[in-house]
């Protein structure tokens, strides 16, 4: 059960850096996106995004700031140096991990 | 609002959690609205829409709840990171860490031990059920010199009678009763209690039962209560004992129950019943129609639920008026009734001076800390550099502040602990050497609020202590400091901040050691006192003569007659004589009112004690005799009745005149009506034979030979140790009459340790603690001239490179140093004044601006603080200045 939290929280955090990478987007952005490009497959709820923004803010990877988006005050987010740095390697120890899992899926 | 939502409302503030909290909230509502708008634009109505998104989101609270636990789980794991780094520091210093953690652990130490007894006798509740509820009832005869006294058995059941806001009364006489039988006869400390003493108490018994209503015995008692000591000692624990039948007093009694092994009734010192009681008798049913005047009982009455103390007051001295109003006897001064809280009253004589036990050891502690504390601002200072990098690499000042504290705290919570266990240690060795006379103090252990408190305590000076300095971590240049400029101000600033600390610690040690000089003084004037009788080379011992053998008084006179000059053979003994109460005794006092002429008002009689003595007594306690004679063998049951008086009664009652010759009116049995006339024929220089300090009222001797007091005190006077003689004694008693019970054989001078065990008690801890607080001040005085002349090294050898003399040199450093000292000096002496004036009711003799103590302590303050000063600075003297300057 633990191992699938980790799977999920790490895979979330590394959904929320991508979809930064671009551009900054507040918290219903970074939802809507991250449902958009993995068309459907994903849907975030609001209990797992928000704990995750804040944790990633916490450790520096995203920095978020007040913004008026639609006459409305809200907070959005944008990625840090460290970051960028972090959703690189996060990237390659994904690719890593999935060739892995696939070698072993094909029975190779 | 309860304090746990209090104390997290405030938490939060502090901790700026309620700005995010309000900022969470914000954009949550922001996001909320954002997708309320989607909805509503798509077509859906806004209610529906608006709980759509709510059910999608999961809920608001939910939401921000799991945020913040990703926040607290954050802080939680920045906090171990912290600790585990400071850990790491104190390892690379250790011997700063070593010094620190002994300072803090023997303030912790010292606290542990005396708030371990100070809860035990002050906060602990009784072990009684519900005892806040129990109150002790006295008879205040103020005006004859007589506050607190017994009540009489009349008194007791108008009390049970007229008093509406009271469960019920039970009352107590300490005496005592011999059991006879195997393996020895002994005679016992025996309590004679009401029926439902035990149940108004709240107390039970471990095996058996208490008494009850409908035990009591219409002639002598069939029933016996034991103690669990005496059950242990004399009957082997024996389960079986509930039944059985032992010969007491000569009588059958059964056993109908046995104390807990622990029990203590609890009662005022003064109240003369003691701790230690051994069994308890019921009284015969008839009691409480004896003489209206005979006063003996020491009553407990157990309040309503929900009545309060004032209230309580007012109900017994109400009874009081009714009772003066119904009866002459009490003629036109009445009867007074007097009610304290029983807690209260039990500790009256301790709680002074725990007071001021814990408020010295509470000023070690800080102390203590502040000690420590000074040293991590020098520490910090070394690090501003450390804290620049970390602030230039984005670790926010909160962060800082918390690491800051982490070493602190750490270095605080290691300490505090192995205080505790020193305490408990340390509190073990307090009681093994505690007097016997302070036998309450047993009940002292190390429990969760002592421990919380002493820990608790060290947490807060620690934090405080190091948010100074914390706050100097910031306001350092960052980039002075990164470039390695020593002539950055945090330097200054902390040595600023440093000398208050040691001002602090100078003044604060001045107190202690003023507070202890005094009581030592007290204790000094009290030993000085003479007494008016001189204890030394004296053994004492009790006897109590069965009355079913010494029945008559000229048979009783006989065996005292023979007696005494059996013992006055003994090798070794000078002279034997039998008073019938030890000086500063455990049992009840005796005394009564005196009339000086035919006619006079009973009820306002002025009250003294009551003595009786035997011929040679007086002499061989070297009691001053000012006019007539002292008693002698011819004044027995067939001559005329006589007595002695002290200075004090004949001057207050005929002032100027000789009292030889004149009659007064005493009432030596106790009936209440001073009605027995007596003629004076000797004045004595008072004798203070109830407290060492205090005058307390008149006395009147009776010679033993005419009114017979039994149980009484045998004296044997020896030349050499009073202790020696005890075999020899025991050994001729058993000679004369096998089955006489002699007991509490001791040294009179015994009698005197106790009275004084409690005030050389307390002055002897103070005293410690003083002597630790002048080391903590020394150490302070030391680190702070060492630490400032290290930090003015480079400026001190430039000045003498440039041609300063030593001395000048040496004026300079400590010139500064010197107002640091007097402003301390004079700030501790102005606290301890004003401290001492509340300390005045401990004091004897002693002004609380006692010079001697004021001049003792400020002339060893400033030695020491002058030798731990100049220490440091001889060495900087002795620096090559080339050295000093090339070392930068």
């Amino acid at each position: 059960m633990a191992r699938e939290l980790d799977l999920v929280r790490g895979t979330l955090a590394l959904l929320i850096l991508s979809t930064l990478e671009l551009e900054p987007r507040h918290g219903v952005a970074i939802a809507d996106r991250i449902e958009q490009v993995t068309r459907g497959a994903f849907r975030v709820g609001a209990g797992s995004l928000f704990p995750a923004l804040h944790r990633l803010e916490q450790e520096g990877l995203i920095a978020g700031e007040w913004t008026l988006a639609g006459g409305r005050r809200t907070r959005t987010y944008r990625l840090t140096a460290t970051g960028r740095r972090q959703l690189a390697a996060h990237r390659r120890d994904w690719q890593r991990a999935v060739q892995a899992v696939q070698l072993v899926l094909d029975g190779g | 609002m309860s304090l746990l939502i209090r104390l997290r409302s405030v938490w939060r503030t502090l901790s700026g959690s309620r700005a995010r909290d309000a900022d969470l909230d914000e954009e949550l509502r922001s996001c909320v609205e954002m997708l309320v708008e989607r909805r509503v634009a798509a077509g859906e109505a806004p209610e529906f829409a608006r709980r759509a998104v709510l059910r999608d989101f999961g809920g608001l609270e939910q939401v921000k709840e799991r945020v913040r636990e990703v926040r607290m789980g954050r802080l939680i794991d920045e906090t171990f990171r912290d600790v585990a780094y400071a850990l790491r520091t104190l390892r690379r210093s250790p011997m700063f860490a070593g010094a620190a953690l002994a300072t803090i652990a023997l303030g912790v130490a010292a606290n542990t031990a005396i708030f371990s007894v100070g809860y035990a006798l002050l906060i602990q509740p009784l072990p009684f059920r519900d005892a806040d509820r129990l109150a002790v009832i006295w008879t205040d005869q103020s005006r004859e010199g007589y506050p607190r006294a017994p009540l009489s058995g009349p008194e007791l059941l108008d009390l049970d009678q007229r008093a509406a806001l009271f469960d019920g009364f039970g009352a107590i006489w300490a005496t005592t009763a011999a059991i006879t039988g195997t393996p020895e006869p002994e005679q016992l400390r025996v309590g004679l209690v009401s029926a439902d003493f035990f149940t108004v108490l709240g107390a039970e018994a471990a095996l058996g039962r208490t008494f009850q209503p409908g035990d009591e015995p219409w002639g002598a008692s069939t029933t016996i209560l034991l103690s669990g000591a005496v059950w242990q000692r004399r009957y082997g624990s024996d389960p079986g004992i509930v039944g059985r039948r032992i010969e007491v007093n000569g009588q059958p009694m059964t056993v109908i129950g046995v104390m807990p092994p622990g029990f203590r009734p609890m009662m005022p010192p003064d109240s003369s019943v003691p701790d230690d009681l051994e069994a308890w008798l019921p009284f015969n049913r008839r009691f409480v129609e004896g003489p209206r005047g005979q006063r003996y009982l020491r009553v407990v009455g157990r309040m309503r639920t929900g009545v309060s103390v004032a209230d309580a007051r007012a109900d017994v001295a109400r009874v009081a008026g009714e009772i003066s109003a119904a009866h002459a006897f009490y003629g036109t001064a009445g009867r007074q009734f007097d009610l304290q809280p029983f807690q209260a009253d039990s500790t009256r004589d301790v709680r002074t001076a725990l007071v001021v036990l814990a408020a010295g050891v509470a000023i070690l502690l800080l102390m203590a800390c502040v000690n420590v504390g000074s040293v991590l601002v020098a520490r910090a200072a070394a690090r501003s550099r450390e804290f620049a990098v970390k602030a230039a690499l984005g670790a926010g000042r909160a962060r800082l502040v918390r690491q800051h504290l982490a070493e602190s705290l750490t270095l605080g919570a290691l300490g505090a602990g192995l205080g505790v266990g020193l305490g408990y240690a340390g509190l073990r060795v307090l009681l093994a050497l505690t007097p016997p006379a302070l036998s309450r103090m047993q009940l002292a252990s190390v429990n969760v609020p002592v421990v919380a408190m002493c820990v608790g305590t060290v947490l807060v000076w620690m934090t405080l202590l190091s948010l100074a300095p914390a706050r100097e971590a910031f306001r350092a240049r960052a980039a002075a400091a990164l470039q390695g400029d020593r002539r950055s101000t945090p330097g200054r600033a902390h040595r600023r901040l440093r000398s208050a600390l040691t001002l602090a610690q100078v003044s604060l040690s001045v107190v202690l050691m003023v507070f202890a000089l005094l009581l030592v003084r007290t204790v000094q004037r009290v030993q000085q006192m003479h007494p008016g009788f001189a204890a030394d080379g004296v053994l004492s011992f009790r006897l109590a003569l069965p009355a079913s053998r010494y029945q008559a008084q000229e048979s009783f006179n006989a065996f005292s007659r023979s007696l005494q000059e059996s013992l006055a053979t003994l090798p070794g003994a000078g002279a034997a004589a039998v008073i019938s109460h030890a000086p500063y005794d455990h049992v009840p006092n005796w005394g009564g009112p005196y009339l000086a002429a035919e006619g006079a008002d009973r009820a306002t009689a002025p009250q003294a004690d009551y003595r009786a003595v035997s011929p040679g007594a007086m002499e061989l306690l070297g009691v001053a005799l000012l006019e007539g004679r002292f008693f002698t063998e011819s004044d027995d049951q067939r001559s005329a009745a006589v007595a002695i008086v002290d200075e004090r009664l004949a001057a207050r009652t005929w002032p100027g005149q000789s009292a030889i010759g004149r009659r007064i009116g005493v009432d030596p049995n106790v009936g209440g009506a001073p009605t027995a006339w007596t003629t004076i024929v000797g004045v004595v220089r008072h004798v203070r034979h109830r407290h060492p300090v205090e005058e307390v009222r008149p006395q009147v001797y009776f010679p033993s030979r005419q009114v017979v007091r039994n149980p009484s005190v045998y004296l044997v006077k020896t030349s050499g140790e009073a202790a020696a003689l005890a075999g020899a004694v025991r050994e001729r008693l058993r000679a004369l009459d096998a089955a006489l019970p002699v007991y509490d054989v001791r040294p009179l001078s015994a009698y005197v340790d106790d009275a004084r065990a409690l005030r050389e008690f307390t002055a002897t801890l103070a005293s410690i603690f003083a002597a630790m607080a002048l080391l903590l001040a020394a150490v302070g005085v030391y680190g702070l001239m060492a630490y400032s002349v290290t930090e003015r090294t480079r400026e001190l050898a430039i000045r003498v490179a440039l041609g300063a003399r030593r001395h000048e040199v040496v004026r300079l450093v400590v010139s500064g140093f010197s107002m640091t000292m007097v402003a301390g000096v004079a700030a501790g002496l102005a606290m301890a004044t004003a401290g001492a004036a509340w300390l005045r009711h401990e004091l004897y003799g002693v002004a609380p601006w006692d010079p001697i103590a004021v001049g003792l302590t400020v002339s060893v303050l400033a030695m020491v603080a002058t030798a731990a000063g100049l220490l440091p600075t001889r060495r900087a003297m002795r620096a090559d200045p080339v050295v000093a300057l090339r070392a930068e």
